[in-house]
C-alpha cells in the first residue's frame, strides 16, 4: 500500500528511466515552485492589508486561489494516479490544465484588484474550464483502471473539482456583483462553504485517509475503504445541502448540512485516532503539523455549525468572516506544510540520501514552527481585543515565511541537484514560451505604468478650471454600514470644497473610493478617515472597493447642482464660483456662470440662435407692425427653458429699422390671458397717457411715433411693475440710422439684458430681481448663444454692432476681443470718428441707452464679444465673432 | 488646417515604419522560419535564418531605428513633449512607458543578435520572442496616446 506514494524506502521501488524520473521531478520542482510564489504573494499581501484596498480579498484569493489551488491540482492528480494504478496522463496537457488554472486565478486577481470586471470574468471562465478539464482527467483516470484499495480517494478529488467549478461561478457573481443587496449574504457563505470545505476540505480529507498512516508509519487500518466511502457521502451530501441552503437563504437546511459534514469530520477523527501506536512516526514533523490542521478544521465546521444553528445568516456572515484566518492558517496552510514536510523529499529526491537532505531542511526547527504557527492561529481564534490578532497573525506569519523560507531552499537545492544530474539549465527546451512570457511580462509592466498615476487628462482640465478659490467647504459625514453607504447622495454647489467624513459603523470591513479620488484604507468597525475631494466641479461616484459591495449597493452619488437657485446658502457659494472663474480673463470658452448655469451644456435638438444681423430698413417712410404681448417658453440658456413674456413670441421683441423722418404705426394686441401690458417707444415723443396706457387681456391699441431722431432705442412695456414686466422679457430696439450713416459691409443688433429664472412675477424672482442678482446677463436674450453659434465676417470687413442696453437694472461695457473701435456713436452723437487718431475699446451704456461702434477685423480668428463687466461675461454674456480669410 | 499635412507625413513615416517593423517579425517568427526549418537541411538550414536574421537587423539598424527615432522625436517635439512632462499621468506616463518598453525591446533584439552569434541560439530565439511581443506592446501603448 506504501508504494502508492511512490516513496522506495518505504515500499517496493519502481523502476522509472532516469529520463522520467528527472522529468517528472522538474515538473514538482516547477509546480511548487509556483505554490510557494503564491504564497509569499499571500503573505506580502496581508502585511500589507491596511494600505491595498483589496488586500484582505487578495491575501486569501492569493493563498486559496494560487497556492492551495495550484497545490491540490497538482496532488490530487498525482495521488488519483497512484490509487487507480492507471496510466499518467499526458505530460503536455497536465501542464496546460496547471497553466489554464494559474493564468485563470492571476487574472481574477488582477481583474479584482484593478477592478476590471471583463478581466475576472475571463479568468474566472479560464480557471473553471482548467478544473473542468482537470475533473474530466480524475473521471477518465478511473475508467478501465485496476482501481486499487484506495480508489474511493479519487472521488474526493473529483467532488472537490466540482465544488471549485460551482465555487468559481458563485465567486464570479460576488466579484463582478452580479448578486443582488438581497442575495449577497447567502451566496457569499454558499461561495466560503463549498471552497474551503469542498475545493480544500475534501482533498485534505481524503488524502489523510492514506497520508496518516504513511507519515505514522503504520499500516492502513482495515476498514479505511469503507470509512472513506462513508465520510464522503456524508461531508459531499451535507456541503451540498448546506450550500443550496444558503444560496436560498434556508438557515436550518444550511445547518443541517453542516452537521452532516461535521459528523464525517468526526468519523474521520475517530479512525485516525485508532491508527494511532505507540511507536516513534516515520515522520513526526509531518505527523504533529497534520494531527494540529485536523483539529483546526474540527474547531472551524463546530464553530460553523453552531453558528448556522443559533444566528441569524447576517450575523453568520461576519462572524464567518473573523473565522476564516483561522480555516486558512490552521487548516489550509498547516496542511500544506505538514503534507509538503513529508511528499516534497519524496517527489524532489533522486536517491535516499538525498531524500533525507531534504527531510532535514523542510523539518528545521519544526517544533518551534508548529507552536508559533498554533498559536497564533489561537490567539487569531479568540475573541480578544486587536492587539491579540495582530500578535496572533505575526506569530503565525514568522511561521509561514520560515517554512516558505525552507520549501526555497529545498527547491534549489534539488533543482541544482537535478541540474546536476540531467546537464541542462532548468528554463532551456522552450525558447518560445519563455520569450513570450517574458515579453508579455514586460508589457504588463509598462501598461501599469502607463495607467498609474490616475485620472485621464480630461479630469485634471475639469478639476483645474474652476477649481481655484471658491470659498465654500462641506463636511459631510458618511456612515459605510451593511453593504449602503448613508447619505446615498450628496448634492454640492459646482465649486464647493467637499469634505467626506467617513466612518464604518458596520462589522464587516469596508472602506470607500471615491472615483478619480482619494480613497480610505480599509476601515474596521467604528474606524474612520476624512477624504478630502477639493472643489467639485462634476458629478462623482464614491464606492467600497471590497469586491461584490459596489454591486450590492455600497455606492454615493456626489451631484453638481445644475442651478442653484433653491436656498439663499447655496446663491452665495455660487457667486463666489463665478469670481474664481473670472481668472480664466480673456479665455475663449468660459464654460462656468455664477448661479451653476452649465454654458457647455449642449442646447436642445432644433434649437437656433436668434439672427443678430440688423435687416435694412424697409422702403417707404410709414413702418406698420402688430405686436402681440404674450407669455412662451423660451430656451435662454444651454437646456434651460424659462417661460418669458415677450412681445412677438421673443424676447428682445423684433428690432425696429428705420430712418430720421419715418413714421411708426404699431399695433399692439394683449394676448396675454392674465394680466394687462402696454408699449413705450423711446424713440418718439409724444404724451404718453394714452399711447402708453396698459391694455386687458383680448384689447388692443395703436402706437403712432415719427423718429425725429437717430439712435439706437429701447422699446419696453410700460405696465408696472416695469422691473418685472422689463426683467420677464419685454423690450426690443428701434434703430434710426443716422443721416450719412457710411456703408458697413455687416451690421448687427445687440440687445443686452438680464435673465431670471422661476416663475415669472413670482416672490422668489421678485426678490432675485430688487437684489440685481440675475441668473445671466445675455445678448439677444439667449446666455452664450453666440458662443455656439458664431456670427460670421470675413477679415477686413467694416462691421457695425448697434448695441441697446434693455436691463431691466445693469447697463454695458460691450468689448471686442482684439480689436479697435474707430466709430462710436452714442445716444444721438458720434464720439469717434474713423478719420481721428484715437480708437474706442468699449461702448458703455447706461440702462436703457444705445448706439453702435465700428471696426474692422484685421485677420482670420475667433473674436470674443463681451460685457466686460466680467461677472456679465462669466455668465452669458459673451459671444464669438468668427472671422475668415 | 489640411486634413493631410505634413505632420500627417510624419506620423505616416512613424506609423508605417513601426508596421514594417513588427509585421517583419511576425512574418519571420510565424512563416519564413519555421518553413526554412521544416523544408532545409540543417547547413542551409542555419546559413539561410542567420543570412535572413542578419539582413532584418541592417534593416532596423539602418533604416527602422533612424526613422523611428528621427519622426518619434519630431512629433514630440511637435506636440510640446519635454522631460518633466513624461513623468505626469495620463499622456506624459504612456508615452515614457513606452519609450521604456521600446528601448526594452531594442535591446532583446540587440541581444538576440549577440546570442545568435555566440552559438547560443535558445537564449536568441527567447529574446527574438521577447522582442516581438514587447514590440506588439509598444503598438498597444502607442494607440493609447491622443493622435499628436
Amino acid at each position: 500500500m506504501h508504494s502508492t506514494l511512490d516513496d522506495p524506502a518505504v515500499g517496493p521501488p519502481r523502476p522509472p528511466s532516469r529520463f522520467r524520473t528527472s522529468g517528472r521531478r522538474g515538473r514538482h520542482l516547477a509546480a511548487h515552485a509556483l505554490v510557494a510564489a503564491w504564497a509569499l504573494l499571500a503573505l506580502l499581501a496581508a502585511s500589507d492589508r491596511q494600505t491595498l484596498p483589496v488586500a484582505r480579498w487578495l491575501a486569501i484569493h492569493l493563498f486559496l486561489l494560487g497556492a492551495a489551488t495550484t497545490a491540490i491540482v497538482v496532488w490530487s492528480e498525482h495521488f488519483a494516479v497512484a490509487m487507480l494504478h492507471a496510466r499518467p496522463p499526458a505530460r503536455r496537457w497536465s501542464d496546460a490544465r496547471l497553466a489554464g488554472v494559474n493564468v485563470g486565478v492571476a487574472g481574477v486577481l488582477a481583474g479584482v484588484w484593478t477592478d476590471l470586471p471583463a478581466l475576472t470574468g475571463a479568468g474566472c471562465a479560464l480557471l473553471v474550464t482548467a478544473v473542468t478539464a482537470h475533473l474530466v482527467v480524475l473521471v477518465r483516470l478511473g475508467r478501465g483502471a485496476l482501481a486499487g484499495r484506495l480508489a474511493p480517494i479519487a472521488d474526493y478529488y473529483r467532488a472537490a473539482a466540482a465544488a471549485l467549478v460551482v465555487g468559481g461561478v458563485l465567486g464570479w457573481l460576488l466579484a463582478t456583483g452580479r448578486t443582488g443587496a438581497g442575495q449577497y449574504t447567502g451566496l457569499k457563505l454558499a461561495h466560503e462553504h463549498i471552497t474551503l470545505l469542498g475545493w480544500i476540505g475534501l482533498p485534505v480529507l481524503g488524502t489523510l485517509f492514506m497520508l496518516w498512516p504513511t507519515v505514522l508509519g503504520v499500516r492502513m487500518a482495515e476498514r479505511t475503504t469503507r470509512v472513506a466511502r462513508r465520510v464522503l457521502s456524508l461531508t459531499v451530501g451535507g456541503l451540498l445541502v448546506t450550500v443550496v441552503g444558503l444560496t436560498l437563504g434556508v438557515r436550518p437546511a444550511a445547518a443541517a448540512g453542516m452537521a452532516l459534514y461535521a459528523a464525517g469530520i468526526a468519523l474521520t477523527g475517530h479512525l485516525f485516532a485508532g491508527t494511532l501506536r505507540h511507536k516513534p512516526a516515520i515522520s513526526p514533523a509531518a505527523a504533529w503539523t497534520l494531527a494540529a490542521a485536523m483539529a483546526w478544521l474540527a474547531v472551524g465546521v463546530s464553530a460553523d455549525l453552531g453558528l448556522l444553528t443559533l444566528r441569524p445568516l447576517t450575523v453568520v456572515r461576519d462572524a464567518v468572516g473573523s473565522l476564516l484566518p483561522v480555516l486558512l492558517v490552521g487548516l489550509v496552510a498547516q496542511v500544506l506544510v505538514g503534507a509538503l514536510t513529508y511528499l516534497l523529499p519524496v517527489v524532489l529526491s533522486a536517491g535516499p540520501k538525498e531524500r533525507a537532505t531534504l527531510r532535514a531542511v523542510l523539518e528545521r526547527y519544526w517544533p518551534q514552527r508548529l507552536v508559533l504557527l498554533n498559536a497564533g492561529v489561537a490567539l487569531l481564534a479568540l475573541p480578544a481585543p486587536g492587539p491579540a490578532g495582530t500578535v496572533g497573525a505575526l506569530l503565525a506569519a514568522t511561521a509561514g515565511a520560515a517554512f516558505l523560507a525552507l520549501t526555497a531552499t529545498a527547491l534549489v537545492r534539488s533543482g541544482l541537484a537535478l541540474r546536476r544530474e540531467t546537464g541542462r539549465s532548468g528554463g532551456a527546451g522552450r525558447p518560445a514560451l519563455w520569450g513570450i512570457a517574458a515579453g508579455a511580462v514586460v508589457t504588463v509592466l509598462a501598461v501599469l505604468v502607463a495607467n498609474s498615476g490616475g485620472g485621464d487628462g480630461s479630469s485634471d482640465v475639469a478639476g483645474g478650471a474652476a477649481g481655484r478659490g471658491s470659498g465654500a467647504t462641506r463636511t459631510v459625514a458618511v456612515a459605510l454600514t451593511d453593504l449602503r453607504i448613508r447619505p446615498a447622495r450628496i448634492e454640492v454647489a459646482a465649486g464647493t470644497r467637499l469634505r467626506l467624513d467617513v466612518t464604518n459603523t458596520d462589522s464587516q470591513r469596508h472602506d470607500l473610493k471615491v472615483e478619480d479620488g482619494p480613497a480610505t484604507p480599509m476601515l474596521a468597525q467604528g474606524e474612520g478617515r476624512v477624504l478630502d475631494l477639493g472643489p467639485v466641479t462634476a458629478d462623482r461616484r464614491a464606492w467600497c472597493t471590497m469586491p461584490g459591495h459596489r454591486a450590492a449597493g455600497m455606492s454615493l452619488d456626489i451631484v453638481v447642482k445644475r442651478y442653484g437657485t433653491a436656498t439663499a446658502g447655496s446663491g452665495t457659494a455660487t457667486v463666489g464660483s463665478g469670481a474664481a472663474t473670472a481668472g480664466a480673463g480673456h479665455s475663449e470658452h468660459m464654460t462656468a456662470g455664477p448661479g451653476g448655469l452649465d454654458l457647455s451644456a449642449p442646447f436642445s435638438a432644433g434649437w437656433r440662435p436668434r439672427a443678430a444681423e440688423l435687416a435694412p430698413a424697409p422702403g417707404g417712410t410709414v413702418h406698420r407692425a402688430e405686436l402681440h404681448a404674450g407669455s412662451k417658453e423660451i430656451e435662454v440658456a444651454p437646456g434651460v427653458n424659462q417661460r418669458m413674456w415677450t412681445f412677438g413670441g421673443t424676447a428682445p421683441g423684433p428690432t425696429l429699422h428705420g430712418r430720421v423722418g419715418d413714421v411708426f404705426e404699431i399695433t399692439l394686441v394683449n394676448d396675454d390671458t392674465t394680466m394687462g401690458h402696454g408699449i413705450d417707444f423711446h424713440a418718439g415723443s409724444l404724451a404718453p397717457d394714452r399711447p402708453m396706457r396698459t391694455i386687458r387681456p383680448g384689447e388692443r391699441l395703436v402706437y403712432r411715433f415719427r423718429a425725429e431722431r437717430a439712435g439706437a432705442w429701447l422699446y419696453h412695456c410700460s405696465t408696472a411693475p416695469m422691473l418685472q414686466h422689463l426683467g420677464n422679457g419685454m423690450y426690443g430696439a428701434v434703430v434710426i440710422d443716422p443721416p450719412g450713416l457710411r456703408k458697413a459691409d455687416r451690421t448687427f443688433v445687440v440687445v443686452t439684458s438680464e435673465i431670471y429664472l422661476g416663475t415669472p412675477g413670482s416672490a422668489a424672482q421678485t426678490a432675485k430681481m430688487r437684489r440685481d442678482t440675475p441668473d445671466a446677463w445675455v445678448f439677444n436674450g439667449v446666455a452664450g448663444q453666440y458662443e455656439r453659434e458664431p456670427l460670421k465676417v470675413k477679415a477686413g470687413e467694416r462691421v457695425r454692432f448697434w448695441v441697446v442696453a434693455a436691463g431691466p437694472s445693469d447697463g454695458v461695457a460691450f468689448h471686442v476681443v482684439g480689436t479697435v473701435f474707430d466709430t462710436v456713436y452714442k445716444e444721438g452723437a458720434y464720439l469717434l470718428r474713423p478719420q481721428e487718431a484715437g480708437g474706442s475699446q468699449v461702448l458703455d451704456l447706461a440702462t436703457a441707452q444705445g448706439g453702435f461702434v465700428e471696426t474692422t477685423f484685421p485677420e482670420a480668428g475667433h473674436y470674443a464679444f463681451v460685457d466686460h463687466d466680467m461677472r456679465h461675461a462669466e455668465a452669458g454674456a459673451h459671444g464669438t465673432v468668427e472671422v475668415t480669410g | 488646417m489640411d486634413t493631410v499635412g505634413w505632420w500627417s507625413l510624419v506620423r505616416f513615416a512613424h506609423v508605417t515604419g513601426a508596421v514594417l517593423w513588427v509585421g517583419g517579425q511576425l512574418a519571420l517568427s510565424l512563416v519564413i522560419l519555421p518553413l526554412a526549418r521544416r523544408l532545409l537541411d540543417p547547413g542551409p538550414k542555419d546559413r539561410f535564418t542567420t543570412a535572413a536574421g542578419r539582413r532584418f537587423g541592417i534593416l532596423t539598424g539602418t533604416v527602422f531605428l533612424p526613422l523611428q527615432l528621427a519622426t518619434g522625436w519630431a512629433m514630440a517635439r511637435h506636440r510640446g513633449v519635454t522631460w518633466a512632462s513624461l513623468a505626469e499621468p495620463g499622456y506624459g506616463r504612456t508615452l515614457a512607458a513606452k519609450l521604456a518598453l521600446f528601448a526594452v525591446v531594442m535591446l532583446a533584439a540587440a541581444g538576440h543578435g549577440i546570442a545568435q552569434s555566440r552559438g547560443r541560439p535558445e537564449l536568441a530565439r527567447s529574446l527574438a520572442v521577447v522582442s516581438l511581443v514587447g514590440s506588439l506592446g509598444v503598438v498597444l501603448l502607442a494607440t493609447a496616446l491622443p493622435t499628436t
